[in-house]
């Protein structure tokens, strides 16, 4: 396919989209289309021609029918929380915001489901789901500010992912606008529908390259009824490694099994000061929900293996807000870092869960090989890592330095049975390194569906599929 | 492996300023990643879901002018540096410590300097800086009385120019409050804080310090906004809030704080909710401490948007008079359904603000100062200590 190339968008085409969704929401001035220029991710930047607030699923419709047909690139857009620079217009045209399509249309307990707009926050979903006693399981750090479809485009992970599961486990249906403007519904209210091509799990994950998602179904869960976190210090991130590896041999399956490193403490001490145990190299969060019973046995188990592992502390949190602390806290690790120095560029390497410490391991010495500053925290319970490096840009080389880590630190992942991505995608920033994980025959066939949903090729260009 | 490819590069950009201008400090500039943890906190986001008038925009557009992508009369720019409430509600809840509220300073340093600022604000910004017209307004309409030159045993009442014409009663309840411990020096002019947030930071830090010079020792202050210019400029030990001077004294010797009874509405005791002051919360993180003194005289009641600015946000509501009460309108939403005997304020502004708003809407809810609303219990109970 031959990737669309920068033209600008001639006056009639924006006269048309101002005609579809309303003066107000097409932004062409140079102001404002900077600030949608970037995403969560650190050093990437591209101008769009357009930005295009649409308010319902016609609008969407009308617009791709246009992009399409005047071969205009479209990169659809949630909250822009993304760390894989996946919603950077690379070639121009329109970026494609859909916060303005915000509401949760439905929470049905008698169907343990909800329908939401495309727009609405992961954490207006848990929160209109909880106020019915249901629970929507995946919770990304991000859960504040991301969108659910943005979640669904992303296939976004979690604090819960380890006896839940990712986003991918609680999408029912999608409405999805295809790049040639027609609306279909893939699954829908149904736990079984084998209904044709599982094309609902197709389009979670496909980062914005397929289809426009313009509503979600997802499947709701009931709350249970009690939870608790508590907290292990460790010198060593790889004895906390460590000591995951043994609470899921000795049976249990928690709901949360997170953890950071020395410099992250810090970091996120800075910020929350929950009185944190800053000396400790490691610090492991371990959760759980279900009965209370459960919970509370759940609980001394994971302290007791932590102990025996050689924890220099085993706390568990009082009660639900100190809980909730903890969780928030963890939550924002990763901006927390960013006190640290001007850039923070952080990395998602997952190996499977036995490889942890390993793991561990070769990033202290990938850090130390490259001389840069790295620190490291994740979801231990998925095997899957954030190693950060931190570093100033006026620091001489050191951008390259990092990039240089990076390439080792997927080399290293891919060598222990693991992957370049867990959960943030492979946008722009991985697109460099997808071969080596896919190879050239999956590659080639990623292209092929992506021409089949997009012949035009407008929908996100220069991302997966191109 | 493969190495990175063109397009990526393309889409690249080089960390740091190309060629900084100075106008923003770099290190805070830098400080942002742009995670966008601060977009649920902002009011004006909530009001468009659009990342123009969000804090991570606002600061995109910021590093855009700074690095010279975009120029001071950009119409985004000019929009957002004016749309922008500044109450800071970004700040806390970043993870990343950015320092919004100076940011923000800066940029409209920058962007409202000299006669680029809008009229209204220029007229304000003048009005304000005249000592003797704002003494005049106080006398006439009541405030607290000057006792003379700041006594140098006492705690200096500070009178804030639009309090002492708008809420004359505010400064007499505090001396009845505090009674003996409070002098209320005369002369005393504008704390600048208007002027800091307006495009003026040097005039701001002028006139806090002029008045901290006249008013040596420490300074109470019952405006949440002035309060932290003021501490900002003066040092943090030197000027003390009202709730926070209350909850101190009165926890350090519970035996000497005054018997406080209840305020009553309607032959119970009165439903009583509260109206953040801002800067108070998110630039001095006092949060705590209004709400447990309401909560010693009169039940509480925590509306879901206490914490969130009201709309008036210094001059803004006479500024941008509809944003302003679009800001607002959730307020009063919610006070109407939490069915309040009185809405507490520990900020001038933010009393006009709501005033106002719920006179409009006929509302049977009425606004108190914080100082009002103790000087009531304090009427109601056996008085001061002996
Ligand atoms: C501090 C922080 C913590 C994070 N924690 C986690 C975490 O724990 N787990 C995790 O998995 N991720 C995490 N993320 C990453 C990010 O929040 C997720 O990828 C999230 O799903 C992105 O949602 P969004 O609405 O911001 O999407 P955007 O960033 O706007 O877009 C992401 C992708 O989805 C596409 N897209 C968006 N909306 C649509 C739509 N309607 N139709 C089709 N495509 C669309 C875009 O084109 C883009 O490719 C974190 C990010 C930050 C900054
Ligand atoms: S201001 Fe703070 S919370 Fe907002 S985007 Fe920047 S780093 Fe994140
Ligand atoms: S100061 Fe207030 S209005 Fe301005 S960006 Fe921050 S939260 Fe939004």
């Amino acid at each position: 396919m031959t990737p669309v190339t920068r033209t600008g968008l001639d006056p009639v085409a924006l006269d048309t989209l101002r005609g579809i969704v309303g003066e107000r929401y097409v932004l062409t001035s140079d102001g404002d289309v900077e600030v949608y220029s970037r995403d969560a991710t650190p050093l990437f930047r591209g101008r769009p021609d357009a930005v295009v607030l649409p308010a319902s699923t016609a609008e969407v419709s009308a617009v791709l029918t246009l992009a399409t047909r005047l071969g205009i690139p479209v990169t659809p857009r949630g909250a822009g929380s993304n760390l894989a620079a996946a919603t950077i217009p690379e070639h121009g045209g329109i970026v494609l915001v859909l916060t303005r399509m915000n509401k949760v249309l439905e929470v049905s307990g008698a169907e343990l489901l909800a329908v939401v707009q495309a727009g609405a926050t992961t954490a207006a979903l848990s929160d209109a789901a909880a106020a019915q006693g249901l629970l929507y399981a995946p919770d990304p750090g991000s859960r504040t500010v991301s969108t659910v479809a943005g979640n669904v485009a992303m296939c976004a992970g979690g604090l819960r992912g380890l006896k839940y599961g990712v986003t991918r486990n609680y999408v029912l249906g999608l409405e999805v606008v295809l790049p040639t403007g027609e609306v279909i519904r893939t699954g829908g209210r149904l736990w079984k529908d084998v209904a044709g091509y599982d094309l609902t799990r197709l389009l979670t994950g496909s980062e914005g390259t397929l289809a426009v998602i313009t509503e979600v179904t997802v499947g709701l869960l009931p709350l249970p009824a009690a939870s608790g976190t508590g907290v292990a210090y460790f010198d060593h991130l790889a004895d906390a490694g460590r000591a995951v590896a043994q609470i899921i041999a000795d049976g249990v399956l928690p709901a949360t099994l997170e953890f950071l490193d020395n410099r992250c403490i810090n970091a996120v001490e800075d910020f929350a000061g929950l009185g944190l145990d800053r000396a400790a190299g490691a610090l492991l969060l371990f959760g759980d929900d279900g009965a209370a019973d459960v919970v509370a046995r759940s609980l001394e188990r994971m302290g007791t293996t932590c102990a025996a592992i050689g924890a220099r502390g085993v706390t568990t949190a009082r009660d639900v807000a100190e809980s909730e602390a903890l969780l928030t806290a963890r939550r924002c690790s990763l901006p927390a870092l960013a006190r640290l120095a001007p850039v923070t560029m952080l990395e998602d390497a997952t190996v499977p869960r036995p490889r942890l410490a390993e793991m561990v391991d070769r990033i202290d010495a990938i850090a130390a090989r490259h001389d840069v500053v790295c620190a490291t925290f994740g979801h231990a319970g998925d095997g899957n890592l954030h190693p950060t490096i931190v570093f100033d840009p006026a620091d001489g080389d050191v951008r390259e330095r990092a990039e240089a880590a990076f390439a080792d630190v997927f080399a290293a992942a891919m060598e222990l049975g693991g992957t370049i991505t867990g959960e943030h995608g492979v946008g722009a920033a991985k697109r460099p390194y997808l071969r080596a994980r896919l190879g050239d025959d999956q590659l080639a066939l990623l292209r092929r569906l992506k021409t089949a949903f997009d012949p035009a090729g407008i929908l996100n260009p220069g991302k997966l599929g191109s | 492996m493969s190495g990175p490819d063109d397009a990526r590069d393309e889409a690249r950009e080089d960390a740091g300023p190309v060629a900084p201008r100075g106008i923003f400090d770099p290190d805070l500039l830098s400080a942002c990643i742009s995670c966008g943890f601060c977009l649920p906190a902002c009011p004006t986001y909530s009001l468009t879901q659009d990342e123009r008038s969000s804090p991570r925009g606002r600061i995109s557009l910021m590093r855009a002018l700074e690095e010279g992508r975009l120029d001071e009369d950009d119409p985004t720019l000019v929009e957002q540096a004016s749309f922008c409430l500044g109450c800071r509600a970004c700040e806390p809840v970043c993870p990343a410590g950015v320092q919004y509220g100076a940011l923000f300073e800066q940029w409209r340093d920058h962007q409202w300097r000299g006669r680029r600022a809008p009229v209204r604000a220029r007229a304000l910004r003048a009005a304000t800086t005249v000592t003797p017209a704002i003494t005049a307004a106080g006398v006439l309409r009541g405030a607290a009385r000057r006792t003379g030159p700041a006594d140098v045993d006492k705690v200096h009442l500070m009178l804030g120019c639009a309090e002492r014409a708008l809420f004359p009663g505010v400064s007499r309840a505090v001396v009845e409050l505090l009674p003996g411990a409070v002098d209320v020096p005369s002369g005393q002019g504008c704390c600048g804080a208007l002027h800091g947030h307006n495009g003026d930071s040097a005039e701001g830090v002028r006139l806090a310090t002029a008045l901290g010079d006249r008013m040596p020792g420490t300074v109470l202050v019952t405006a949440g906004g002035c309060a932290t210019h003021l501490a900002h400029v003066l040092g943090r030990d030197r000027v003390r809030e009202l709730s926070e001077v209350h909850v101190e004294r009165w926890d350090a010797a519970p035996d000497a704080a005054p018997a406080l009874g209840e305020v009553r509405a309607g032959g119970r005791r009165a439903r009583v909710g509260l109206q953040d002051s801002c800067h108070l919360r998110n630039g001095r993180g006092v949060v705590r401490q209004p709400r447990d003194l309401v909560a010693r005289v009169a039940d509480y009641v925590e509306l879901p948007s206490a914490g969130r600015c009201c709309g008036s946000a210094g001059t803004y509501a006479m500024l941008r008079p509809e944003d302003s009460r679009a800001v607002l309108d959730v307020h009063l939403d919610e006070i109407e359904a939490a069915d309040l005997d009185h809405l507490v304020v520990v900020n001038v502004v933010c009393q006009r603000q709501l005033v106002e708003g719920l006179r409009r809407r006929r509302s049977r809810t009425t606004v108190l100062h914080l100082a009002e609303l103790l000087a009531v219990a304090l009427r109601a109970g056996c008085g001061p200590p002996a």
